[in-house]
């Protein structure tokens, strides 16, 4: 999707454990949700 | 051409406004997911960058991970804040830009953008504004931005395409993002994908 729309050099950092000990927690086990930043760049 | 959403758009928009706005209204209330200095914490903020602001600009941060983990925006640079909550990333960025820069956090909970705005003063920082708008119209110039940031906002905007489209639009040539989202590793069936509670957490 990200590369789709034409931006480049896409890079994830490491997945976080966004929701662990939330009250979310079990939904996001479910379907295993992590966190993620991650980075692109617009080539013009 | 907009793609076919999957929900009913406006009513998933009212819904999530709405659940942000108890978030503005009580940030120590309970939600599916963890708020404030909690949240910064687990998700790897350096102190360096929350020293200094105080505690009401930390409080209603509701991110998923750290954009800033990519480093922080440098000195004079444009930011876009796409969903911009609270405030807090947009705070960080406009202090990492300074006065030669400036910083545009985009939110279309008028509970957030008022709590965010109130945060900047509280902050001390005018090179940062709060405007009305979605993700996928976002209300800034073609090729305004350095760097568009964003933090657990996209997984709930209802035509993503859209959404980077526009992400794509503002950015300079070169320009850059520094996203923070969450990304799901199991296939989520389509009746789950219909539920706007599960959309919300």
């Amino acid at each position: 999707m990200i590369e789709g729309v034409g931006l480049v050099d896409l890079r994830f950092g490491e997945p976080i454990d966004t929701y662990g000990g939330a009250p979310g927690e079990g939904n996001a086990r479910t379907f295993g949700v992590h966190g993620y930043a991650f980075t692109a760049v617009n080539p013009g | 051409m907009a793609n076919e959403p999957i929900v009913d758009v406006e009513l998933l928009r009212s819904e999530v406004s709405a659940h942000y706005a108890e978030v503005a209204h009580d940030p120590h209330g309970e939600f599916h997911f963890h708020t404030g200095r909690t949240a910064t914490t687990r998700l790897g903020y350096d102190d360096a960058l929350l020293d200094g602001f105080p505690d009401a600009c930390v409080e209603a941060f509701a991110g998923v991970a750290n954009p800033f983990s990519f480093g922080v925006p440098a000195s004079g640079e444009h930011v876009v804040d796409v969903g911009s909550g609270g405030g807090l990333d947009a705070l960080i960025a406009a202090r990492a830009v300074g006065g030669d820069g400036a910083v545009i956090g985009v939110d279309m909970t008028a509970d957030m953008r008022r709590r965010a705005t109130e945060n900047a003063a509280a902050a001390g920082l005018d090179n940062v504004e709060f405007r009305d708008g979605l993700a996928e119209d976002l209300p800034v110039d073609d090729g305004w931005a350095d760097v568009v940031i964003s933090n657990g906002v996209l997984n709930l905007v209802p035509d993503k395409v859209a959404a980077y489209e526009e992400i794509r639009r503002v950015l300079r040539p070169g320009g850059r993002i520094q996203i923070a989202d969450v990304c799901v590793e199991r296939e989520v069936p389509d009746d789950a994908k219909r539920d706007i509670d599960l959309w919300k957490g």
